[in-house]
């Protein structure tokens, strides 16, 4: 028996340490393969996807350009964290993209500055204006970072509308005949007698007329509507008052008070969902997915892809099931900014070079050859032929067999090489017809459309979600959006804390607002624990930001 | 104690040398490993910034701790916390307990062995599937609320998330459905070592199941049981953030708030690590404090103690 | 008096044989629920209101999963820190116990004392990381079993257990003139089976389902890669995927979720342990082996 078990446990060793052997020779990376194709390192503080070693697109680029990039992503931390702990350990990739702790980077002092290569390097230079570039500058007067999302080139094409808005179901607005809704009133109006009228779906689930996501960070869709309804944009944390250039908060508005009211109200008469409040995000999207849920406030991003899947595989799109935007206001008349045409420019967050990346110049020589047009197209398009095709007209189009395909995250893996935190355009492409990247090519975008929907663009004669919300065209002041600054605030100014705990007050006592049997009582309750938080301390760093960024 | 301890005499020492060689070894092994990164509490008396390092932040004194003593929502934060741990602790105790005497007490071997495979493998479910099925269970058309009103003892669906007071037993049933088999697994190492010379005379004597369970079966698991209890009392304050996370909102945030969820609301999101470790300094003392109490409880009652 | 025992007897056993069934049924479903997922087409899990059995069976899950990058490598990686990392913890928690268990012992309740605390302090994160840097243990395989090694909780576990042990053979073996190390290797350590075993599933279990210590100390070393850290970027990549633009194209859908595609990721890591399991279980539910010691 002895012997036996001695046995075991010397063969056990063995074989893990042959295992280990094996393992250990499998990889050593090396900065420059023997065909003179160098390997940077990325690593992005935000989730993302590794693409295969052997990605073939991925080795298209490096053909072209010399180089490719390893990307390794954020896992089970946040951004901070692992920033925090990269410096800590003092180990570098050549490339980082550090999400909100860039600044950390910079503190640490690895991060390369960027000004003389974009002199040498047209394509970089190119992706923003010299005020543009001016706003990323640190207090050294250096260029250390460049964000790579939201930029568009030529003439904007945004087609689905990728923000915040009240939605509801196509079926509800075709019954009612296309009417014209114009405010948070008429809305529940609508929703109310759509129910009366048809209590459940045709097959028989019960409808449910507004639903409200309060879970954790998501309670946005509950928390921030006032801002909208009274015709501002999404600054996130404050509304700023262009007339007199003051902030103003959202919160403790009139237009917030009647607001929250309105729920009430809707939920005492039974038109709310019961488990509004107590709801995960997994449920959420589970009931928006039965389709029996007409309304709700919520930003596109947060449903519309799990949901739109859904719908389409159960055939609910045809039955008019999928979501369409209102630009709702608090009053008539008003002007509604729920969309955002401009291109919202985070400074505070891009991609960098780090100084152990061991060949500058090829790094910044990369990013610049990772935007010429070609490139741009193999990494959103990819190969003609495979993963789209061109008509007579020169415009890019899939089949639906090459959307499939594209969608597919093993084909993604294995082809598709997006680049995704490398500097990159939205908007129209170098030719003048195509989109820069496929979901914004309107003729993908129109094939896609149920008929339900095709129906009601008809019928309101719009060609596109952001035509349907009718919001203000106009671009933002340089201030916009005030959230990137409140996200950066740290409990070491009383503003910062008193941020976190009006979070904190309004996390609980929203949905308690709309749930209370007496409303006032519970409303009077509520402001007195918000302003036991001290808002008027975040309000005041926000009004000294204000004015640094409007450059009073 | 029925033989008084003799006095260690030199000669015994001089026979312990491979113990001592050997524990010379774990105590290098401790301190390298588990006493030099406590270097990093200094952590909680600085603004702690990665660029500066341990050595070159900005020295503060007491200034975290204040903060965190300083507010009400924090002292909220400890009674949910000693509440919850404390519930946890004697809820899954108990039934980890109950659970492998009742095994133990199954003839069958097949069916025995059976039981215990499945009773542990809740313990490798994430908590996110498992409050996943939990809220699936609990909601308005769950299993439980049908059953409550088909058997009469409700007349309407009860939103279980939406009141305070369902929260912390919710809590603890979601820590004995995961981890009772799991926990039981220790007891049943401990029953496989009684002497079956002892059920044999209690049989004799004339004992049923019963008596043998309470006279032989639980006395010999009682150094197991004071052990575990002992160091799962310094535990209390350790009662995770997972599974309230998961299975609290914004109406039960009173009661659904630990320190470590707290520690995440300050710390790792402002990017205040030294709020994080000022908060993990305050519950290692707490939990040092308890065990020494615990110990020295069980010392003074004779029972069996850590050290 | 016979009679009525018998009755209570029969009571309890009835009783026992509900109430384990009873706790059997609860504790299978979510496993079960986790399996019907694994198997259930993703999209249409989205809906909810699966339970026992898949709706729409698909594979698809297991396919994203065993396709995830370096998942072979992780795998040889983690079934090698799991046996080196077990054997290596058994050994010298083993020995640990074995020596604060000698009543003897001069610095006994001491050497107790320093383990205990262990359990309740930490220095955090980033001074653990310092540490580990200064001893060359990051971008290493040795980072995942010589730091965590020796766990205070398992040690006390065995010691609490060798002190129960029948003292007979340890004095009369005394008497022989054996030494400390033959008292460990040939008398107590034969007679530990069963909870050597139970330290053994606890450091096992531990070490293969450890994810975080590969991210932190390995991160860029896809060598040193392990299988839970190539499943949780799967998952992070999944979640991230189902809630953003990227996949382009505004019809087309994966087709996986991060509720499906965890599922098939939880019965991936489930399974050796259930295969290991049945090994290890004997030791601690035959029982009754160890009377004939005292004899």
């Amino acid at each position: 028996m002895k012997v036996k078990l001695w046995r075991c446990v010397f063969t056990a060793s063995m074989s893990a340490a042959m295992l280990l052997g094996l393992a250990a020779c499998g990889g050593s990376d090396d900065a420059e393969s023997s065909d003179g194709i160098k390997t940077f390192t990325m690593f992005t503080a935000m989730p993302g996807t590794e693409i295969n070693d052997d990605n073939e697109i991925m080795n298209i680029i490096a053909e072209k350009t010399g180089a490719k990039l390893k990307e390794t992503w954020l896992t089970g931390q946040t951004d901070a964290e692992a920033i925090g702990t990269i410096i800590a350990g003092g180990e570098y990739p050549d490339f980082i993209n550090g999400g909100d702790a860039m600044m950390s980077l910079y503190d640490a002092g690895v991060l390369v500055p960027w000004d003389d290569y974009l002199e040498k390097y047209p394509n970089l230079k190119e992706l923003y204006t010299d005020e543009e570039w001016d706003s990323f500058r640190q207090d050294d007067g250096k260029i250390y970072w460049a964000n790579v999302f939201q930029n568009t080139y030529g003439e904007n094409r945004s087609t689905t509308h990728n923000d915040q808005a009240f939605w509801i179901q196509a079926r509800v607005l075709e019954w009612a005949g296309y009417p014209e809704i114009k405010t948070l009133d008429q809305y529940f109006d609508l929703l109310e007698s759509y129910a009366d009228a048809n209590p459940t779906m045709a097959n028989g689930t019960k409808n449910i007329p507004y639903t409200a996501l309060c879970e954790d960070w998501r309670y946005f869709c509950i928390e921030n509507a006032p801002q909208f309804l009274d015709g501002y944009p999404n600054d996130g944390s404050v509304i700023v008052d262009t007339d007199t250039m003051q902030v103003v908060d959202y919160n403790t508005t009139p237009t917030a008070k009647r607001y929250f009211q309105k729920l009430n109200e809707e939920y005492q008469k039974g038109y709310v969902d019961v488990e509004f409040a107590t709801q995960t995000y997994d449920e959420y999207i589970a009931k928006l997915s039965t389709g029996a849920v007409l309304g709700m406030c919520d930003q596109w991003w947060n449903f519309a892809y799990n949901v739109n899947d859904v719908f389409k595989q159960q055939g609910l799109d045809e039955q008019g099931c999928n979501y369409v935007p209102l630009g709702l206001t608090i009053d008539e008349g008003m002007e509604n900014r729920w969309h955002n045409y401009a291109d919202t420019l985070n400074n505070s967050s891009g991609v960098a070079v780090t100084t152990s990346c061991s060949d500058i110049d090829a790094a910044f020589k990369f990013m610049n050859d990772l935007l010429d047009q070609e490139i741009h197209d193999l990494r959103y398009w990819g190969v003609e032929g495979e993963d789209y095709l061109v008509d007579e007209n020169g415009l890019y189009y899939r089949t639906e067999e090459m959307r499939m395909q594209c969608a597919d995250p093993a084909y993604q893996a294995s082809h598709m090489c997006n680049y995704s935190y490398m500097p990159q355009w939205l908007g129209t492409s170098r030719d003048g017809k195509n989109a820069m990247q496929p979901d914004q090519q309107a003729s993908e975008f129109l094939d896609s459309l149920s008929t339900p929907l095709q129906k009601l663009f008809d019928a309101y004669g719009v060609d596109s979600y952001v035509d349907l919300i009718g919001s203000v065209e106009e671009e933002p002041g340089p201030w916009f959006p005030m959230y990137s600054y409140s996200g950066s605030m740290t409990t070491e100014t009383p503003g910062g804390v008193a941020w976190v705990k009006m979070g904190e007050v309004k996390h609980e006592w929203l949905p308690k607002v709309v749930m209370a049997p007496d409303f006032e009582s519970a409303w009077n309750e509520y402001m007195t624990a918000y302003n036991a938080a001290n808002p008027q301390d975040f309000l005041a760093e926000m009004q000294t930001e204000l004015e640094r960024r409007a450059g009073l | 104690m029925k033989n008084p301890v003799k006095r260690i005499t030199w000669r015994e020492i001089a026979h312990q040398k491979f113990l001592m060689v050997c524990a010379a070894f774990f105590v290098i092994y401790g301190i390298v490993f588990y006493y030099v990164p406590l270097a990093g509490w200094v952590m909680a008396f600085q603004n702690y910034k990665p660029k500066d390092g341990l050595f070159g932040s900005q020295f503060v004194g007491w200034e975290k701790f204040k903060f965190l003593f300083s507010d009400e929502v924090f002292l909220r934060v400890i009674r949910n916390t000693l509440a919850m741990g404390v519930l946890n602790l004697v809820a899954t105790f108990l039934m980890a307990i109950i659970f492998a005497i009742l095994l133990n007490e199954v003839r069958n071997v097949f069916g025995k062995k059976i039981v215990q495979t499945v009773s542990y493998l809740p313990h490798f479910l994430s908590w996110i599937i498992v409050t996943g099925i939990l809220h699936d269970a609990l909601s308005s058309t769950g299993i439980i609320n049908e059953l409550l009103v088909k058997f009469g003892i409700m007349d309407k669906p009860i939103n279980f998330f939406a009141n305070p007071s369902y929260f912390w037993p919710i809590v603890a049933f979601a820590n004995v459905w995961k981890e009772t088999g799991w926990n039981a697994i220790v007891y049943l190492a401990a029953i496989t070592s009684i002497d079956p010379n002892l059920y044999e005379a209690a049989t004799l004597d004339g004992a049923g199941r019963w008596g043998k369970i309470w006279h032989v079966t639980l006395p010999s698991l009682k150094p197991t049981i004071m052990i575990l209890l002992i160091m799962n009392i310094g535990n209390v304050l350790n009662a995770g953030f997972e599974v309230q996370y998961l299975l609290g909102n914004g109406l039960v945030k009173s009661v659904s708030e630990t320190i470590d969820i707290y520690t995440l609301t300050w710390g790792i999101s402002q990017n205040d690590y030294s709020l994080g470790t000022a908060a993990g300094i305050f519950k290692s003392v707490v939990a040092i404090i308890l065990i020494f109490g615990a110990n020295w409880i069980a010392k003074r009652s004779g029972e069996n103690r850590l050290f | 008096m016979k009679n009525n025992s018998s009755v209570t007897n029969k009571v309890f056993v009835v009783c026992n044989v509900v109430f384990l069934t009873l706790f059997v049924v609860i504790t299978l479903y979510p496993v079960l629920n986790t399996v019907a997922l694994s198997f259930n087409d993703g999209i249409d899990a989205i809906r909810g209101g699966i339970h026992l059995w898949p709706r729409v069976f698909s594979l698809s899950n297991y396919q994203t999963v065993l396709n995830q990058q370096n998942i072979i490598t992780g795998a040889i990686i983690s079934v090698a820190r799991t046996v080196i990392g077990t054997l290596l913890a058994l050994v010298t928690n083993a020995l640990l116990a074995y020596i604060v268990s000698r009543k003897r012992f001069l610095f006994r309740s001491q050497l107790s004392l320093f383990w205990i605390i262990t359990m309740y302090v930490n220095g955090g994160m980033i001074p653990t990381l310092i540490l580990y840097r200064s001893l060359n243990l990051t971008n290493s395989f040795w980072v995942y079993v010589i730091p965590g090694m020796i766990s205070a909780f398992n040690v006390l576990i065995m010691r609490t257990y060798m002190e129960g042990l029948p003292n007979a053979l340890e004095e009369s073996a005394m008497i022989d003139g054996a030494n400390d190390f033959t008292i460990f290797t040939r008398i107590i350590s034969p007679l530990c089976k069963p909870v050597y075993a139970t330290v053994a599933l606890f450091v096992a279990v531990g070490q293969w389902n450890s994810w975080f210590d590969a991210m932190l100390y390995n991160r860029m070393n896809a060598q040193y890669t392990t299988l839970q850290y190539e499943l949780m970027k799967l998952l992070s990549s999944v979640m991230q995927q189902s809630g953003s633009a990227t996949t382009g194209g505004n019809t087309a859908s994966a087709a996986v979720t991060p509720v499906t595609v965890r599922a098939a990721a939880t019965i991936v890591t489930m399974l050796p342990i259930i295969l290991l399991y049945p090994f290890l279980q004997r030791y601690f539910v035959s029982g009754m082996t160890i009377g004939s010691v005292k004899e």
